[in-house]
């Protein structure tokens, strides 16, 4: 070079050196001096950048995968619960009919609010079950606010047969769900079928709702120990699409509630005898406020026992009917006739699920692909390490 | 016996026979260094950034391609980039020396006058007076010494009673801070045709 800029020739040096060094990384050239440095620094820089396309669409195919076997994986979960989850589809299906299933199906809290239900036959399961005989004490169940004695209905529980006793201990809640297809033209009838199923057992048909003359549900209410018959010939009646039979163990609850209605009524005498042992106004005025206020109490708590008894007393069938060629209620309108919001929201639901199938799917190949990687690790190493050596 | 290929076969040829980026470098390297110390004003800084123009050239030599621009023209396109980078960090770092294992080097002495030959003072002599004023009255005086009044290192280092290496390095970091001072205001420093 003919410079007399002397960096300029010490770089030129330094550059001659370096060009060297590649020249034997090079692949082909003998394994040379000096390789150490040379062969993986300045062969990875364009390589690192010839690939970042490739890179990138390993990246998207990882998702992609991911999104794949996440959805696989919630497809087939779903699959296994479907036989069960089937009722609930083809029962929302038919229910376009008001129902009302809240007032007839017990739910734990909502005592108070569902006891004023309708029920016929509510006093002769009462009276069967006047008392309860639990674990040798026996509560007064039904000293009614009209004023009947404690006393006399403890002497009555001694004087039950002990079976019955035995057979009152449990408290179970049934309920049945069935949905039944028949013949076209054959609703009238299957309708008349059911209805004597629930008369002919002594039970009755509490709510009834028909439409388009094929399509009908109904709530039966059926004494307790018949409720077994009933959902047997009301599987009679045609083909049976879906059943299904829930109970509910209330026996704690109904103890608790026994034991309750007694203390509250111990606690309405002592008052009674406080009172009329008062001797001012005031003090009388105090006594009848406390109780009043344990009457309300102890009349709440009949209420709920009562709903109780009648719940196991009897028990709830719905019965979905439905002719064989009854066109099905479509289960979403919003997809007949979509909105720019139920859009959005799809839309967005859509999205999510498939967020989810990815983050699923990520757990999946995360560790695999760690193990792959550790594995691919440890070769290099292992081939950088005797290629060194050689 | 001299290599006849042309700048840009040398290039494409540095791919598989790295020997060939040197022949590439002893035509140009002078070029560059004036080019930058045309407009770094700066001998170290003009020095630092042709090694590292070249060592980023030689390093990623294997993405050019032969689109019709010539091989120069690309490491003068390169060239640019670690311009507009220095301007803007008023540093030179040695990542691309790094890269391929090239040591950073010190400026010998007897460099700073012959880059300081390179540069053509005269056109921008009137720009630098002023620019002087912003200096520290250190790097002003021997700037001003040498550049201004044309003396040699020996006579501006004992007119100011420091020594001659002191001398290099005050004219040297004022003419820096002036270059940057000078491009920041969007002066050209340089009447040059860019290559």
């Amino acid at each position: 070079m003919n410079t007399e800029i002397r960096f300029l020739q010490q770089f030129e040096t330094d550059l001659t050196e370096a060009a060297a060094r590649e020249a034997a990384a090079l692949p082909g050239a003998a394994s040379g001096s000096g390789s150490g440095y040379a062969k993986g620094r300045p062969r990875r820089v364009p390589l690192r950048e010839r690939h970042w396309g490739g890179i990138a669409a390993a990246l998207v195919a990882f998702v992609v995968l991911a999104g794949s076997i996440g959805f696989l994986s919630q497809h087939s979960s779903q699959d296994s619960s479907a036989a069960s989850a089937g009722f609930t589809d083809s029962g929302d299906a038919v229910g376009g009919v008001p129902t009302d299933r809240g007032a007839t199906q017990p739910k734990p809290g909502t005592f108070e609010q569902a006891s004023p239900a309708p029920a016929p036959g509510l006093d002769e399961g009462g009276s069967r079950a006047g008392a309860l005989t639990s674990g040798g004490i026996t509560y007064d169940a039904f000293d009614t606010a009209s004023g009947g004695s404690g006393q006399a209905a403890l002497h009555g529980a001694s004087s039950l047969p002990p079976a019955q006793a035995q057979g009152d201990l449990s408290k179970i809640v049934r309920d049945g769900r069935i949905s039944v297809i028949v013949p076209d033209g054959k609703f009238e009838t299957s309708l008349a079928s059911v209805s004597r199923v629930a008369t002919s057992l002594g039970g009755f048909v509490l709510t009834s709702s028909t439409r388009d003359q094929n399509t009908g549900t109904f709530t039966l209410r059926i004494p307790a120990k018949k409720f077994d018959v009933a959902m047997e010939r009301l599987r009679g009646i045609g083909e049976v699409q879906a059943d299904e039979v829930t109970g509910e163990d209330v026996t704690a609850e109904f103890i608790d509630q026994t034991a309750r209605l007694k203390i509250l009524l111990g606690q309405r005498d002592l008052l009674r005898s406080l009172q009329a042992k008062a001797t001012s106004s005031s003090e009388i005025l105090r006594f009848a406020g406390l109780i009043d206020q344990t009457q309300f109490e102890i009349e709440k708590s009949q209420g709920q026992l009562r709903f109780i008894k009648n719940q196991v007393a009897e028990a709830t069938i719905k019965v979905e009917l439905r002719e064989q060629h009854a066109p099905e209620e479509s289960p979403a309108p919003t997809t007949d006739n979509p909105s720019l919001g139920d859009a959005i929201r799809l839309g967005w639901e859509g999205f999510l699920r498939v967020v989810s199938a990815v983050i699923i799917g990520l757990g999946y190949l995360v560790p695999v692909a760690a193990i792959g990687l550790a594995i691919w690790a440890i070769v290099t190493l292992v081939r950088r390490r005797r290629h060194a050596a050689s | 016996m001299p290599d006849q290929r042309t700048d840009t076969e040398l290039l494409l040829a540095s791919r598989d026979e790295p020997d060939a980026f040197t022949e590439l470098y002893r035509r140009h390297a002078e070029d560059l260094l004036r080019y930058f110390a045309r407009r770094t004003l700066d001998p170290e800084t003009a020095a630092e950034l042709t090694a590292e123009t070249f060592a980023e050239a030689f390093a990623s030599r294997q993405s050019y391609t032969d689109k019709g621009v010539n091989g120069v023209a690309w490491i003068y396109g390169i060239a640019r980039h670690r311009l507009g980078r220095f301007f803007r960090s008023g540093r030179v770092d040695a990542s691309a020396r790094r890269r391929i294992g090239i040591p950073e080097r010190e400026l010998p002495p007897e460099d700073y006058e012959r880059i300081e030959d390179l540069i053509d003072f005269a056109p921008i002599r009137g720009a630098l007076s002023e620019a002087l004023e912003t200096l520290s009255p250190d790097q002003r005086d021997a700037m001003k010494l040498r550049v201004i009044d044309e003396m040699g290192y020996p006579e501006v280092a004992s007119r100011l009673g420091c020594s001659e290496a002191n001398a290099r390095q005050r004219v040297s970091r004022g003419l820096r801070k002036v270059a940057l001072m000078l491009q920041e205001r969007g002066m050209q420093l340089t009447t040059e045709v860019e290559a």
